[in-house]
Order: C-alpha cells, then structure tokens, then sequence
C-alpha cells in the first residue's frame, strides 16, 4: 500500500468523513437548489402586480440571500475542502484513483466552483445597486454554475458505484482516463442526479423556510403566509417523484449490490433488514413526515410557523439526508470503487499478488526494524489489522473488533480470519466485507494481535506499536 | 343513503349518546398561549406519545414474554427469532429512555416557567409522582431479560433501598424474593412492572391530564407581566393540536431511527457464581444518585456515609417537591430568584454528577 494508515480511535475514520459529508451536503445541494430559489422568486416578485408586496418580497429576498451567501459561501465552501482532506488521508488510494481518472472533470468543477462563488457575492452586494433585470441575471448564472458542480460531481460519486463494465475492462492498463466519459456517464449517473436535484430543491424550500419563519407574522401576514407557501412548493417535485427516481437507481445498481438490502449485516434476527435497507427505510418515513409536517405546520398555519418549526423540519432533513449519504456509502460495501478497490484500499486484482508475496511487503509506510531485524507477530499484526480493517473497524469503538471478537478464543478468532481470506462464495461476509488478504504468517500475526487485544494476559499490558525481536 | 349521509347519521346517535360535540366545542374554545417559549409545551406531549409507544410494544412483547426461569430464553427468542421482534424490543427500550429524558425535560421547563404556582401545586406533584413511578418502570423492566447486565445491575441497584436503616433491607428481601436476585426476583418485578405500576400511573396520569385540561398551560413570568391584551393564544383544536401531533411524528422519527439503527442487544445469560462484569452501573437516569452517594462515601466512609447520603438526597428530593409552598408569589421576588437558583443549582448537579459517574467507569 502506497500510503500511510490514518488511525481514529474510538470514532473510525470512516465517521470522520461521515460527518463532514453530512454537514457539507445539508449546505452544498442548498447552494444548487437555493441557487435556483433566488432568481426564481426574485422573477416572480418582479411580476407581482402589486408593488407593495413585491417590494415586501425583495426585501425579504435580500435577508435570504445575506444567510445564504454566509451559509454556503463560508460553511459550504470550509467543509467542502474539509471533505478533501479528510478523504485524502482516510481513503488516500480510491481519492489517487478519482484525481487521476477525472483529473479535467475536478478542474472544470473548480472553474465552476470559483463562478458560483463571484456571482453568488456579487448578487448580495448588487442588490438594489445595478438595474435589476442585470441582477437577475447574475442570479442565473450563479444557478448554471451551481447546477454544474452538481453535474460534474455526480458522475464522479456514481462512478465509486458503478463505474461501468468499459472502465473496469481498462483498469489498471493506465489507460484509465481514455474512457473518461464511459465512467462519467456511468449506470446510475441519470437516477442519481435527477434524485439530487429533487433533494437540492426540497432543500432550497426547507432552508428558506428557515429564513421565512423569522418574518413577523403580526406584522406582516400577507408576506409572511406568501413566502412561507411559496417556500413549501418547492419541497412537492422531489417528494412525488423520489419513489420513482429510488426505484429506477436501485434497478440500475448491480445485482450483487443490491442483494446487500436482503442481506442483515447486522445479523440479528428472523424478519430483520440489512442495515443499508433500516436505513432506507427512515429516508422513507422521515421524508413522509418533512412533508406532513410542512403542510400542517408551514402551509396550514403560515402566520404562526416560527422558527422552532423551521428548526424541527431542517432537523428532519437532516436525518434524511444523512440516512439517504450513509445508505449510498453502504450500498457500495465491500468496495469503494466498484468491482476495483475494496473499501480498506486493496485492489481486486492486488489480492492474488498480496497473498503470495504479504500484505506488509507492499505496504511502504509501515515501520521495519533496523538492520533487517525482524518485527514481532503482535506489531505485525497490530499493521495489518491497521491497513486491513481500520477503514471500517475500530478497536475499541464504532464497529468494534474488540466486540465483535468477544467470546472467541485464540482457535476462534484464527478461523474467523481464515474465513474472511478465504471468503467463499457461500459466507455470509463475502458480500460485504473485503477478503482479508496475506500469506498463512500474517494470518498468524493478525489472529496473535487480535488475541492479544481479545483476551489480554492478566495483568494487560499496553504494548508498543512495533517492536523488534529481540 | 350516500356515505355521507350515513356518516353524519352515526355521528348523529354516538353524539346523542356520548356528547361529541360538547367536547369538539371545549376544544375549540381552548386557548393555548403563544410565546417565546411555548416550544416547552410541546415535552408533555412527548411523554404521552412515548408512553402510548411504550403500552404498544410493552403489550407485543407480553405475548411471547415469560417472567421466571425461562426469562432470558424467551427474550432471546423475541430479540433473534420472531420477525420483527427486535424492531419491538429496541422500540420498547429506546422509547422508555426517551421518555423519561421527555419527562425530565418537562419537569425542568414547567419548574422554570413556575408552572407549579397556585393553583397548578396538585399539577407538579402527580407530574413528579409520574416521574418517580417512570422510573421505577425503568428499574424494574431492565431486569426482565436477565442477561449478565441486568442481573449485576439490579444488584447493586437493591443495595441503595437495602442501606436505608431499619427498614432497608427487608424491602430489599421483599424486593428479591429472598436474599439474592434470582428467577423469583424476575416474577416480582415482572407483576409489578406490568401490572402494579400500570395501575398506579395509568389513573395518575389521568389525574395530571385532568388538571392541565382545568388550569390550562401556565404562562412564564415574562408573559404574565404582560397586559392581558398584549397576550398571544392559539385554539387548542385544531391550531396546537395539529402542532402537538407534528411533533409526536417528530418523536417518532427519533424512535425509529434510533431502534432501527442501533437496535438494544442481549447480553450473555447471568451466571449468578460468575464475577461482575467490570464497568457495571446503573441506567443513566440514576446515574447522579448513584454518583452523589459514591461521593458522599469517600467523604464518610462505611455505614454513616451511606445514610448520611440517603439523608441528603431525601432532603434535595423534599425541597424540589415542596417548592410551590416556598415559591408562591406571582411577582418576581426574592423566594422566585432563591427558587431559579435552586433550579439551576439542580440542573449542573444532575448533568456534572452524571458526567463524572461515566467517566469514573471509563477510568
């Protein structure tokens, strides 16, 4: 492995990117579907016969485009490069694979990326300065470019799904970037970005509504009950045609993907769901109450929506957006690229080699004593446990080995490890874990670190990372 | 006869019979006030909504339930072997915790609103006489599975009514079934968890509904130093139920992520000879409790700190229940700011004596 291991205890890095992603797509598909609200509505405000209430509309639109400009031009644009950071030092090999696959396609996203950002400042601070037809029209371009990030960075995410037989007949040739649009235009591109455009403009609404809520419904009812139903108008597309949309993606995803939502990764009981399918399953229901609640709560009683209903509305697109990015990742297990890279870096085609020369003679970051001295089993052990399975497990936290190990013996945990080289067909790990790869030794070191961690020696105590024989 | 005809003729002969229309017109006339902190109303609710959640699956897992020495088998069964008994079982666990944090959450903003005042003094007490059968709910169905946990857990839990002097440790012989926690223990706390308790709050909580429907929702003293014509309200029907209803469907999104994704799981079988499991302490809404006493034990050791313990709880338990006789006055003067510092005072003890019983386990 080319680079080295970056190990989050307790959390798992896995959760590290889960939680930036998370935050950042709240603000990121606002940025493309509230690109798209603001000259809408500054279009239908500047229609509006009556004066008073469009100027009462244009007013209200400068508030919402000072929080959204503060909202994605500072948040969304942090924790965006937040994203690359922490991709590059999680998954520093799928990220080399998608830098060097769509090299064009990240710079044109940046050439969008700085457009969004000019025009999205210079709509603010235009406001009431140029002619106003002009302004709108720099809102629109801002929504073009918007929209273009979107554009380009779907193909990007849905080429870690499905990259497509074409580009997986020339991975590994160096010829990868030569089918560059065979993996942009992938199976899942079209459902994937028609439904990320439903949840960008469901998103413009539940954001808006946030700004909505705080205009005094006392004071201004005409304006408030219009922009707050006007607000939850733009939640209805996404949530008509969502059933449609989920179901064409899950028709394009592989058929040994999709059998992990019949599969219980949590295996627990008789009746259950995999996790990826519970999961989908909250997407479903948090998305049917967004959309009770904004009728009840927004379209019935606009005059009284404050923000503490705004508040309860955004928590639950939050959960379903969360729900919708971790479902996706999961979707993809055991690979971070589809049918190329299992999801702790290995290649698919690596495994044959990785198990006759060893895991750790490829790994160039890991620690080897001086002098050629050999290393111990347990710190052996301790770097491929390392490599293998930090990208998904921790010791002692989410996902936890120390747990999930418990009750096995030394016998017990060497043939669970065997099983997982192995990975017939026929185990029940096969369709989401990636094999455990190496040769009969560091099977060996990894069952005597895992030991070691599993059933301490009384008293326990800490070991070094590595250490040389003595 | 259309369907609408039939339906206005049913509603014609229950109404006749059960008065519909007289409780449809009290609920309009209901007004609920609007304000700053009116989001506070909504946690009452919350408790009643993961109550009915609680009776619901409490009643699901009754079915294939079996107190005694099949305890544990049978909630293996529930959790690894009907379809769908899990989603019940985690449903039944995560609804009860979060009920009683909605619990406490309601109890806080009622006290800091002053909701407890004349003539709202009944309201407070059947509220925390709610809370503390909640919590024996919680003590006494943690038990019921009988895994290493839970055992271990009940038995250090027994031990504080055990240091009671005097008359300690035969409720705690009572409380057992005998000496130590066995299969008979699980018989007991099972009638009481499923029937005794039931009995208990189901008439309670009619009494403190009654009481909220009689006085109405108070207002905090901001509001009330307000004229009464600079006052916000809403209908009770449909304006804040509709409300109420939103965020019982807010609740039980919470619910089904939480039983869904992180699903409550069965320890090993108890074996009363083995050695506790390291790290064993009690749920977390007694955890403070549990810690306070653990402090007062190093600062006086053996029996005196223990009672001397109980005693001081006791007397921080009297004082919160007893605060609508100090706290009278509608006016805010020095008895409402002694009682607001009380409350604060309460608040950091419970989250920083919970906080440090976790991390001292961790430790």
């Amino acid at each position: 492995m080319n680079y080295p291991f970056w190990d989050i205890p307790h959390l798992g890095s896995g959760w590290v990117i889960g939680l930036i992603a998370i935050y950042h797509v709240m603000i990121s598909q606002f940025a493309v579907g509230g690109g798209l609200y603001l000259p809408m509505a500054e279009r239908k405000a500047m229609r509006m016969k009556d004066r008073a209430i469009a100027d009462a509309w244009m007013a209200q639109l400068v508030r919402h485009s000072k929080f959204f400009l503060i909202l994605t031009g500072v948040f969304g644009t942090v924790s965006g490069v937040g994203i690359w950071f922490a991709i590059g030092l999680t998954h520093p090999e799928a990220t080399s694979t998608l830098i060097h696959n769509f090299v064009f396609g990240w710079a044109i996203e940046w050439v969008f990326f700085i457009i969004e950002l000019t025009t999205v400042a210079v709509y603010y601070y235009t406001w009431n300065r140029i002619d106003p037809r002009l302004h709108l029209t720099v809102g629109w371009v801002y929504a073009g470019a918007s929209a273009a990030t979107l554009i380009i960075i779907n193909g990007i995410l849905t080429f870690m799904l499905t990259p497509g037989d074409t580009w997986i007949a020339v991975a590994g040739t160096g010829h990868e970037a030569s089918k560059f649009w065979n993996a942009f235009f992938n199976p899942t591109y079209w459902p994937s970005l028609l439904l990320r455009i439903g949840v960008c403009t469901s998103l413009a609404g539940i954001w808006a509504l946030i700004t909505s809520s705080r205009i005094d419904g006392d004071q201004q009812p005409a304006l408030k009950t219009s922009m707050v139903r006007w607000s939850v108008k733009w939640l209805v597309p996404s949530f008509v045609a969502t059933p449609f949309l989920l179901a064409w993606y899950l028709f394009m995803v592989p058929e040994t993907q999709r059998t992990l939502l019949t599969l219980g990764i949590d295996t627990i009981a008789g009746g259950t769901f995999s996790t990826v399918t519970r999961i989908a399953l909250i997407i479903v229901i948090t998305s049917a109450t967004i959309v009770a609640v904004a009728y009840y709560l927004a379209w019935r009683n606009p005059a009284d929506f404050n923000l503490s209903h705004a508040m309860a509305v955004l928590l639950l697109a939050l959960i379903a957006t969360g729900s919708g990015e971790y479902a996706r990742e999961m979707l993809r297990k055991p690979f971070v690229i589809g049918r190329w890279m299992y999801s702790n870096g290995v290649r698919v085609p690596s495994i044959a080699r990785l198990n006759t020369e060893g895991y750790l003679a490829h790994s160039n970051w890991v620690w080897t004593a001086p002098d050629g001295a050999a290393t111990s089993s347990y710190s052996r052990g301790e770097a491929i446990f390392r490599g293998e399975c930090g990208s998904c497990h921790t010791m002692y936290g989410y996902r936890s080995l120390l747990r999930l190990m418990n009750g096995r013996d030394r016998a017990g945990i060497r043939n669970f490890v065997v099983m997982l080289h192995d990975d017939k067909p026929d185990s029940p790990y096969h369709k989401f874990m990636p094999p455990m790869t190496g040769t009969p030794q560091d099977m060996d070191d990894l069952t005597e670190f895992l030991n070691a961690k599993v059933n301490p020696p009384a008293p326990s105590r800490p070991k070094p990372l590595l250490t040389a024989q003595r | 006869m259309t369907t609408k005809q039939l339906t206005n003729s049913l509603y014609g002969w229950v109404d006749e019979r059960l008065g519909l229309s007289e409780i449809a017109a009290f609920a309009r006339l209901k007004r609920v006030p609007v304000h700053a902190q009116s989001f506070w109303y909504y946690w009452g609710g919350i408790s009643l909504f993961l109550f009915l959640v609680q009776c619901f699956t409490g009643i699901l897992l009754l079915v294939y339930y079996r107190p005694g020495a099949e305890a544990y088998e049978s909630v293996r069964q529930i959790t690894f072997v009907m379809h769908f008994g899990w989603l019940i079982r985690s449903a039944h666990s995560w609804s009860a915790n979060l009920m009683l944090f909605a619990i406490f959450v309601h109890m806080f903003s009622v006290y800091f609103m002053k909701a407890y005042r004349s003539p709202r003094e009944f309201g407070w007490f059947s509220g925390m006489a709610l809370l503390a059968i909640a919590t024996v709910f919680g003590f006494s169905g943690y038990l019921l599975p009988m895994d290493e946990l839970s055992y271990f857990a009940t038995k250090v839990g027994l031990e504080i009514p055990n240091a009671v002097p005097f008359i300690g440790p035969a409720i705690a012989t009572m409380l057992r079934g005998g000496a130590e926690v066995t299969e008979f223990t699980v018989q007991r706390f099972f009638a009481l968890h499923v029937v005794v308790l039931p009995a208990l709050f189901l008439p309670l909580l009619g009494f403190h509904l009654w009481l909220v429907q009689k006085h109405g929702n108070a207002l905090p003293p901001s509001e009330e130093a307000k004229h009464p014509s600079d006052r916000k309200s809403i209908a009770f029907m449909p304006g804040f139920l509709v409300k109420d209803l939103a965020m019982w469907l807010i609740s039980l999104n919470v619910l089904a992520l939480l039983a869904s994704v992180f699903p409550w799981s069965l320890g090993k079988q108890f074996d009363a000879l083995a050695p506790a499991p390291l790290g064993i302490h009690p749920e977390w809404y007694f955890m403070s409790p549990f810690e306070m006493l653990k402090i007062l034990g190093t600062v006086l050791p053996g029996e005196m700190g223990e009672i001397a313990g109980l005693l001081l709880f006791t007397l921080g338990i009297l004082l919160w229940l007893l605060i609508p006789f100090y706290d009278r006055n509608k006016e805010s003067g020095r008895r409402a700011r002694t009682a607001h510092y009380f409350g604060i005072l309460a608040v950091i003890l419970l989250l920083t004596t919970t906080a440090l019983g976790y991390w001292t386990i961790r430790q």
